[in-house]
Formats: structure tokens, C-alpha cells, sequence
């Protein structure tokens, strides 16, 4: 009968023997994430006053940002967007701390897998930041000076620009976040590569006539001027 | 029948004889292919539910040559607007719902104001106003037309005689206003027979030739609220989002075009909407708001063409403005006499009496502060000072269209 209990008892003593060394952890947890949730609110509320003191919205509007954000249907203010991704970001910094503290070997690894992979994340929201404003100031630039130029197809040229840098610098997201580099880059190398090669057809096709009448009227006026030089020398 | 006689700068487009309203349309048709015409409706939900805007849809429903049809909405709660789209549904045309009260387009307002663009207070003006950037953010019409939606006894022949000297291309006025004589058994209109005529003749008396007040008095109802654009001056024109919209709006035309692309026609034998109490006692609300808004924009338009405005030049004015007032009322008794109308001196002389007032609050207004509230900025300079803002109104009113349905 006492083996019996025993056999009863003693798995109920082991899993209380582990929630007793569990429950700490799980406080831990519960700490940081309260403690977490705290700083994440408070630091988007000082970034969102900062960035609207800085006139990041403004700035935003000018930039095209804001045009992004809309096509994305966000339609709260650029510096509510910003404050609203940092208060999500620190969430989840804030939910992996606490998971580690769970001292469980899988989630150890997933959390120490987590904090390698932030940098590359944090590098490529960088990268498409940057490629966008200049993705955009480039495109903006050709606009005008196609549109001085006189020429046709002013906005194509500049949405074609638009479209190449913002592939470039997806590319380089990609590659930043190592999603199927290999497949990225070749994708990337073909796409763009053939994008250039097209140009290159369709400009050297289409100038055959043009360059043909500069080599000619280059090789018929140089015998005139060398005759000419002879004839002042003598 | 009226008379044929021209008056004034712009052209005078008369009703004469009876015109066919199936051959206008027709030319309509024909016209809107090259030059594809925008409608605007400034309207209150409570228009809705009133007698005019259940007459208004079923004679637009009609109209075959609209590119499209913009209601701006104000008012409205979200189930509101979704009712406003239901009771547009019958009409033929592309109809676009600008929901001012959403949180799309109280973004959009955000944004304006945070960029330094003041678009004013709500009101027809700023409604109006940002119906034109959404019909220039689609690209899709050349001209735009607008007219209220509290005109009870609506004909589509309206709206056809009001776009006509636009879209036609022989023709190609720029700005065409429509005038109507607002009677029923009794006249009405007192703001433009008893204020803004008198007004700009005491002007002219004091001033001097002038061209702008000349090209006001050509107007037979300068503020009518029904008129057609080509798509170009909305974009370049500054509108007032308060009562001076129709007024400040003329003064704009005239400013960016010449007076021989403008026009006046008539649209309507009759025409009959809301009347505004007089409120003499407040000049912050009713006729008298609007009548003290006028007169500062008349001011205002003046002052900004050189015309020096002295306390003795405004004395002058209150006295030459009665006097112009009283000869208004003399003549207005006579032609209700002739036509068997209702007359009531004493009602006309205390209005007069209360108009009077306002000029004398828009003096002052006008002395303490000469540039007064600015206009809604032109679509020019707010797409220059926000690339994006009209691909953002597009998408805002866009989606409050797909998320109603």
C-alpha cells in the first residue's frame, strides 16, 4: 500500500519540487515585463514628444513618408507611428528578457537567436530608411530636371528611377536580413542586370542612325581640314 | 422672357425664348467627352433628411454626362455617412463621398495645419475647397461644377445651363456664374438687393471708377452659390472659408483671369432654398454674420488693390450707402407693385437699418485688423509645401468609400 502512495507521491512531489524552483522565475517574468511595459510606454510618450518638437511630421509630410504611411492605410500622425513601433519594439526586447529569465534551455536559445538577429534588423529598417529619402530625392530631382529638359515622359523616367533605387535598396534589406541571400542577390543581379541591358538595346538600336551620321560627318570633315592645314603650311 | 441687354464686364447668357434642355444635353454629352465635367455638392446630413436633397438626386439621376459627382459631407456621423451613400446609389455617375467628420480626412485638416496651412473653420468654403483637390487629385475632369443642395425646386435644366459656357469649347468661358431672381410671393435675395448692390454703388460713388467694384456690379447675383469652373482655377484660386466665400471667390477669378473669360447665366425662372433669420441683434450668428463677412471681404479686396480706407471714407460710406439703400427699396417697391408681389416697407427699411450695422462692424472689424483671417491657401502652394497631400486625400476618401460599402 506505502509503494502504491509512494508511486502517487512522489510524482506530485517532483513537479511541486519544480514549480517551487519554476515560480521565482515566473516572477521574474512578471517583473520585467511590468517593469518593461512601463519604460516601453514612457519612452514612446518621450519619443513622440520629441519627434513633434523636432517637427518630424513635417518633415515626414514634406518627405513622402506620411504618403507611405497612408498607401498602408496608418493614418495616425508619422510621430505616432514612430512611437507606436518603438512602444512594440521594447515590448518584445522587454517579452524575450523575461522569457530567459524562465531559465529553459529551448527558449534560451531562441531569445540568444533573437538578440544575434536585432542588429541586422535594426541595419535593414536603417537601409530602407535611407534608400527610401533617396530613392525619393532622386526621383524628385529627375522629375525637374526632365520636366526642364522638355521632355516627354518627365514622370515615367522619375518613377522608373523611383522603382530601380527602391529595389536596390530592398535588395540590400534582404541581404541585411539574410533572408535567401543567394536567391536575393541572383534575383536582384538579373532583374537589374536586365533592366540595363534593355536600356542599353533600345538606346543602341535606336541611335544606329544618329551615331552613323557623327562618325560620317567626323571622317568627311577631317580630310577638308587636314587639306586645308597642308595648303596654309606651303 | 428677359431682356437681351449686356451689362457691365462679363458676359450676360440670357433665357430666351424657351430652350430645348434634350438638345442641351445632348451637347453636353458631346462636349464631356474632350472635357470630362465634375460636380461638387457642398452638403449637411440634414440636407439629406430635408425636402431639396430627395429632388435633387432623382433629377440627377437624369444627368448622363457627369464624369463624376463629389458630395463633401459635413455634419455626418459614421452611420450617416453610410446612409448618404445609400442615397446616392441611384445616380448613373461616379459618386465620391469627401466624409469631412472621418478620421481620414480629419487627418488630412492635421496635417494642412501642422505644415502652417490654415484652411479656416468648418463651412461651405473649406468643404468646397478640399472637394476641388480631391477632383484634382483623380485627374479625371476638366471642369467643376457646384451648386447647394438646399434648392427645393431643383431642374436638371440648372445644372445643364450652369456648365454650358464651360464645357462648350467655342465658347471656353473660364468661370461662369449662375443668377436666378429668388421670388415667390414675395421677393427675396435681401443680402444682394438691399446690401451688397447698394453697397458697391455707394463704393463706386466715393472710390472712383474702379475695375474690381465694375466687375462686381456686372453680377446680377453676386452671391449665388451655383457656379462652374475650369479645373485650372481651382487650382489657383484662393477661396474664404467664412460668409465672403462667394465675394472673396469673384475677387479671385478676377485677380487670375479676364473678365472677358467670365460669365453670368441664367439658370433658374424661380429659385427657392432656406432663408436666414436676420439675428439683428447678434452679429456673430444669422444674416448678420454673413453680412458683416461680406463687407470685410469687400474691404479687404479693396484695400488689397490700393483703395486707402479712412474713418471719414467709411462716414461717408454709411451715409452714401443709405442713401443707395432707400433708392433700392423705392425701386423694388415699384416692380413689386407692377408684379402684384407682396411688399413690407417698414421690413425692408429695418433691414437696411441692420445692414447698415454690419458695415459699420465690418469698418471696424477692417480698421483693427486690415489683413483680417487669411484665405484657404491655393491647391498650388499646399501641393508645394506637401508633395504627397493630394495622393493622401485620394486614398483617405478612397477608403472611406470601400470600408461604407
Amino acid at each position: 500500500m506505502n509503494d502504491f502512495m509512494n508511486l502517487i507521491l512522489e510524482p506530485m512531489q517532483e513537479v511541486l519540487l519544480q514549480f517551487g524552483t519554476f515560480m521565482p522565475n515566473l516572477l521574474a517574468l512578471l517583473v520585467i515585463f511590468v517593469i518593461g511595459l512601463a519604460l516601453a510606454w514612457l519612452c514612446r510618450a518621450l519619443l513622440v514628444r520629441l519627434l513633434k518638437v523636432v517637427k518630424f511630421d513635417s518633415w515626414s509630410d514634406r518627405m513622402g513618408f506620411t504618403t507611405l504611411m497612408r498607401k498602408g492605410q496608418l493614418w495616425s500622425s508619422p510621430s505616432q507611428f514612430m512611437g507606436t513601433i518603438l512602444f512594440w519594439g521594447l515590448i518584445l526586447i522587454t517579452l524575450m528578457a523575461g522569457l530567459s529569465a524562465l531559465d529553459i534551455r529551448a527558449i534560451d536559445h531562441l531569445v540568444e537567436q533573437f538578440f544575434i538577429y536585432l542588429p541586422r534588423v535594426l541595419s535593414a529598417i536603417l537601409v530602407l530608411t535611407i534608400g527610401y529619402v533617396l530613392a525619393g530625392f532622386l526621383s524628385r530631382a529627375v522629375l525637374i530636371a526632365a520636366v526642364n529638359s522638355g521632355l516627354h515622359y518627365a514622370k515615367l523616367i522619375a518613377e522608373a528611377v523611383r522603382i530601380l533605387m527602391s529595389l536596390l535598396f530592398l535588395a540590400m534589406a534582404m541581404e541585411q536580413l539574410q533572408v535567401a541571400p543567394d536567391v536575393v542577390l541572383a534575383a536582384f543581379s538579373i532583374l537589374f542586370g536586365g533592366i540595363v541591358a534593355a536600356l542599353a538595346i533600345a538606346f543602341g538600336i535606336g541611335g544606329i542612325e544618329a551615331a552613323k551620321r557623327v562618325i560620317e560627318s567626323e571622317l568627311v570633315a577631317k580630310p577638308e581640314e587636314e587639306a586645308k592645314e597642308d595648303v596654309e603650311h606651303i | 422672357m428677359t431682356d437681351f441687354f449686356q451689362t457691365g464686364l462679363v458676359t450676360t447668357l440670357h433665357r430666351l425664348c424657351k430652350p430645348s434642355l434634350e438638345r442641351l444635353e445632348k451637347e453636353l454629352s458631346d462636349f464631356s467627352r474632350t472635357r470630362p465635367l465634375a460636380l461638387v455638392l457642398p452638403a449637411l446630413y440634414s440636407e439629406f433628411e430635408g425636402p431639396a436633397m430627395p429632388g435633387i438626386i432623382q433629377e440627377l439621376s437624369k444627368v448622363k454626362y457627369l464624369k463624376e459627382v463629389v458630395v463633401t459631407l459635413d455634419r455626418a456621423s459614421p452611420a450617416e455617412f453610410r446612409r448618404v451613400r445609400e442615397f446616392m446609389a441611384p445616380l448613373p455617375t461616379d459618386v465620391r463621398i469627401v466624409y469631412n467628420n472621418g478620421k481620414r480626412i480629419t487627418e488630412i485638416y492635421e496635417t494642412l495645419a501642422r505644415n502652417g496651412l490654415d484652411v479656416g473653420q468648418p463651412g461651405k468654403g473649406r468643404s468646397a475647397w478640399l472637394a476641388y483637390g480631391y477632383v484634382l487629385a483623380r485627374g479625371q475632369s476638366d471642369v467643376i461644377a457646384l451648386h447647394d443642395c438646399d434648392i427645393v425646386n431643383y431642374s436638371r435644366e440648372l445644372l445643364a445651363r450652369l456648365c454650358y459656357p464651360v464645357v462648350n469649347p467655342s465658347l471656353d468661358y473660364a468661370f461662369c456664374k449662375g443668377y436666378y431672381s429668388r421670388v415667390s410671393s414675395k421677393m427675396h435675395g435681401r443680402v444682394t438687393r438691399l446690401l451688397v448692390t447698394p453697397l458697391v454703388r455707394a463704393l463706386q460713388q466715393l472710390v472712383g471708377p474702379h475695375d474690381f467694384l465694375d466687375f462686381l456690379d456686372s453680377f446680377r447675383y453676386p452671391l449665388a452659390g451655383e457656379f462652374c469652373m475650369i479645373t485650372e482655377l481651382a487650382r489657383v484660386n484662393r477661396i474664404p472659408w467664412d460668409w465672403g466665400l462667394e465675394v472673396g471667390s469673384l475677387a479671385e477669378v478676377y485677380r487670375n483671369y479676364s473678365p472677358r473669360r467670365v460669365c453670368q447665366v441664367d439658370i433658374a425662372e424661380t429659385y427657392e432654398h432656406k432663408h436666414q433669420a436676420l439675428s439683428a441683434g447678434d452679429a456673430g450668428q444669422g444674416l448678420m454674420k454673413m453680412t458683416v463677412d461680406i463687407c470685410k471681404s469687400i474691404f479687404r479686396t479693396l484695400a488689397s488693390s490700393g483703395v486707402v480706407f479712412s474713418d471719414a471714407l467709411f462716414k461717408s460710406l454709411f451715409v452714401s450707402y443709405l442713401r443707395q439703400a432707400e433708392d433700392a427699396i423705392m425701386k423694388y417697391e415699384a416692380d413689386a407693385a407692377i408684379n402684384g408681389l407682396e411688399f413690407d416697407q417698414h421690413e425692408e427699411a429695418q433691414q437696411v437699418e441692420a445692414f447698415t450695422q454690419a458695415i459699420a462692424l465690418a469698418a471696424q472689424a477692417y480698421a483693427e485688423s486690415p489683413m483680417g483671417t487669411p484665405l484657404i491657401p491655393n491647391w498650388n502652394r499646399v501641393t508645394s509645401a506637401i508633395p504627397g497631400i493630394l495622393d493622401m486625400l485620394k486614398l483617405a476618401v478612397d477608403k472611406d468609400m470601400s470600408e461604407s460599402g
